[in-house]
């Protein structure tokens, strides 16, 4: 699993974890260009019984396409029963305190902490 | 085309004098698609940060600061969801600038985005506007992430205006307009409009 850096953003995974770390500001122009994050983020799914953590404390914006690419990814968990799922978020960030609800409509075992 | 102008949802003039605006436009056909995405994000924050200057620091009308910074996000966002879909579907063969407009009064903001569209376009475009008008946002998001999701190439166009509106409380309004020089490419407008409860607290 390797770590995916652009200009204004950086996508990190914690070392022998399936923590998944954003930063900056994410605005690519589609699913094509987040292939690559939504293929890490799958790859957190690859093990059994997994517990996967996305902290996006730090990840200030995200256009729609960047939401298009999270609710895939929590949709591929909910098909997944043995994964529990939680993000941490800020509520100091706008789009989290107003977005993050709607992945929670997508899978109601989603948990989602603000800080 | 045979109507000159179409308007759809909630597209008002503005017609008030009290008002501060501020326009961006890009001109057409000179860069790449890509090479512009990049300046969406500056001029959506650009937007965002311009708009906090308008308001008042003191008094009764003044906001806090944790309020500015949800004014600036949500200007910012909405103008780059725009942006965003102007670049996309600009008609390429127009010599329409692609342009954004902030227009701040002492009822509300409103962002707008225009940029040129070919007929097929626009009756696209109008067919979408029509099912967004008549469902409830928060089911058509949600119907939307999940067709995203489902399909091997997920279309996520419509995505960012259910968000403006049903996690932004934007009203959301259209005008269609035919060119006089250019009969084959009509000129779309979209329009954000954020009032001021939305800015008072979160839907």
């Amino acid at each position: 699993m390797k770590n995916i850096i652009g200009e204004s953003y950086e996508v990190r995974v914690e070392e022998g974890s399936s923590t998944v770390i954003f930063k900056g500001a994410l605005r690519l122009t589609g699913m094509e260009d987040y292939a690559p994050i939504f293929e890490l983020l799958k790859a957190t799914l690859a093990t059994e019984s997994a517990q996967v953590l996305l902290d996006l404390r730090e990840l200030d914006f995200l256009n729609s396409s960047g939401i298009t690419m999270f609710s895939r990814f929590v949709i591929e968990a909910r098909d997944r029963a043995d994964v529990a799922l939680e993000f941490i978020a800020s509520e100091g960030i706008p789009w989290q305190a107003r977005s993050l609800k709607n992945l929670q409509r997508l899978m109601p075992s989603l948990k989602i902490v603000l800080t | 085309m045979t109507l000159t102008r179409q308007i759809l949802g909630h597209y008002e003039e503005q017609s008030s004098d009290q008002r501060e605006y501020l326009t961006l436009a890009f001109s057409p056909l000179s860069a790449p698609l890509r090479s512009r995405w990049r300046n969406n994000g500056l001029s959506a924050d650009f937007l965002g940060d311009y708009v906090v200057t308008f308001l008042p620091k003191e008094g009764d009308l003044s906001i806090t600061t944790s309020r500015q910074h949800e004014l600036r996000h949500s200007v910012a966002y909405v103008a780059n969801e725009l942006l965003e879909n102007a670049m996309k579907y600009h008609a390429q063969k127009g010599k329409i600038p692609i342009s954004i407009h902030l227009e701040l009064t002492d009822e509300h903001i409103s962002v707008s985005a225009s940029n040129g569209v070919d007929a097929d376009q626009a009756e696209r475009y109008k067919a979408f506007v029509e099912y967004l008008l008549d469902g409830d946002p928060g089911d058509l998001l949600i119907q939307r992430l999940e067709e995203g999701a489902r399909e091997g190439h997920p279309n996520d166009s419509g995505l960012g205006l259910l968000t403006m509106i049903n996690d932004y409380g934007a009203q959301l309004g259209w005008c269609f307009a035919a060119n006089a020089s250019q009969s084959d490419v009509a000129t779309v407008t979209t329009r954000a409009v954020l009032a001021p409860q939305m800015l008072r607290s979160r839907s």
